[in-house]
């Protein structure tokens, strides 16, 4: 187990972070991605924040223990990428 | 041990009673120390006692499968167990637990309704009390209905702010996360604006109120409306 820090970025800029201190223990590191898009699905589907205009201009970055950046993941991610074998009528 | 003057008592509610009131109830106070997260009211079990905070916050919760929600919130204004209790109940499904630890005083629930069932005035002035927590319930649906997290939060911490001495709150992201059923990071986003605009100092574990004024004014009427019932039904807490 590991604890990674989920810091959302909401705007650009030293003030458009939002540090997460707390943390949250993660079994292995291939997990945290996973996690990351599992909280920011629950943030866009039931969470409304006055001072966030649009959530997929969000993104978690990640650092761990030592506060080295880990992944980045853009609230975006949780649509899945369209393919070339999308289904009949499929934009 | 001597009996509890009611010029020592902190408790709004057995403050504002009649001497001759709060004689009936006097005799079976008996002061306790709550210890965080531990349940006053247990869901669906009989209310053996009931509790009137001298210091400290209770919260009420509704809780299924693991996930709870906190729908009230109980201080020195009020009593723990008054809604089923004073309503003719032995039992409720929300648990009321210790979210500050603090002083109160319990009394047996046969006591209590012993004491109610001797005075007109004793009852009417608890069932007064249930009329503005059930008030403060409802705006808690309206402020989750109605309002985005900033003033949920900020509507939140007026409410324990009233509730304790100074302006400093203890608690932990987690813990606000689970009161108002959000995700930490929302709570943590929240937090961040309210504090940049210098309404509140955010700590680790604490929350310092800095602009109690400026809080209200986000909170769009979900804050100060089972406050004001408080003081139209009962007095100035």
């Amino acid at each position: 187990m590991a604890r990674y820090f989920f810091n959302i970025r909401h705007k650009p800029g030293p003030d458009g972070v939002a540090d997460d201190i707390d943390g949250d223990e993660i079994a292995d590191i291939g997990q945290v991605r996973e996690h990351a898009l599992g909280v920011a699905r629950d943030l866009i589907a039931r969470t409304r924040l006055d001072s966030i205009a649009n959530w997929f201009d969000c993104a978690f970055e990640i650092t761990d223990e030592q506060g080295h950046p880990v992944m980045t993941v853009p609230f975006t991610d949780i649509v899945p990428d369209e393919k070339d074998d999308a289904p009949v009528g499929a934009e | 041990m001597a009996q509890i003057q009611q010029s020592d008592i902190r408790n709004i509610l057995l403050r504002k009673l009649s001497p001759q009131d709060f004689a009936l109830l006097a005799p079976h106070l008996e002061p306790i120390s709550t210890q965080l997260r531990e349940d006053m009211v247990t869901a669906n079990r009989p209310v053996a006692e009931c509790y009137f905070p001298e210091s400290g916050i209770t919260s009420v919760v509704a809780s299924h499968d693991g996930r709870e929600i906190e729908i009230g919130l109980i201080g020195r204004e009020g009593m723990v167990g008054a809604v089923p209790v004073l309503l003719g109940n032995d039992r409720t499904p929300h648990t009321s637990f210790t979210q500050m630890a603090g002083e109160s005083l319990g009394i047996a629930t046969p006591a209590l309704l012993d004491a109610v069932g001797r005075s007109e005035s004793l009852r009417l002035l608890l069932l007064r009390y249930v009329q503005t927590h059930v008030t403060q319930v409802g705006q808690t649906a309206f402020a989750q209905g109605a309002l985005g997290l900033e003033s949920r939060l900020a509507r939140w911490l007026l409410m324990c702010h009233d509730r304790v001495d100074g302006d400093e709150i203890l608690l932990t992201h987690e813990f606000l996360s689970t009161m108002l059923g959000v995700q930490r990071a929302g709570v943590t986003l929240a937090l961040q604006n309210l504090e940049g605009a210098g309404r509140i100092r955010s700590r680790r574990k604490r929350i310092q109120i800095l602009d109690r004024e400026r809080l209200h004014a986000l909170t769009n009427g979900a804050y100060g409306v089972p406050e004001a019932e408080y003081e139209r039904l009962i007095g100035k807490a």
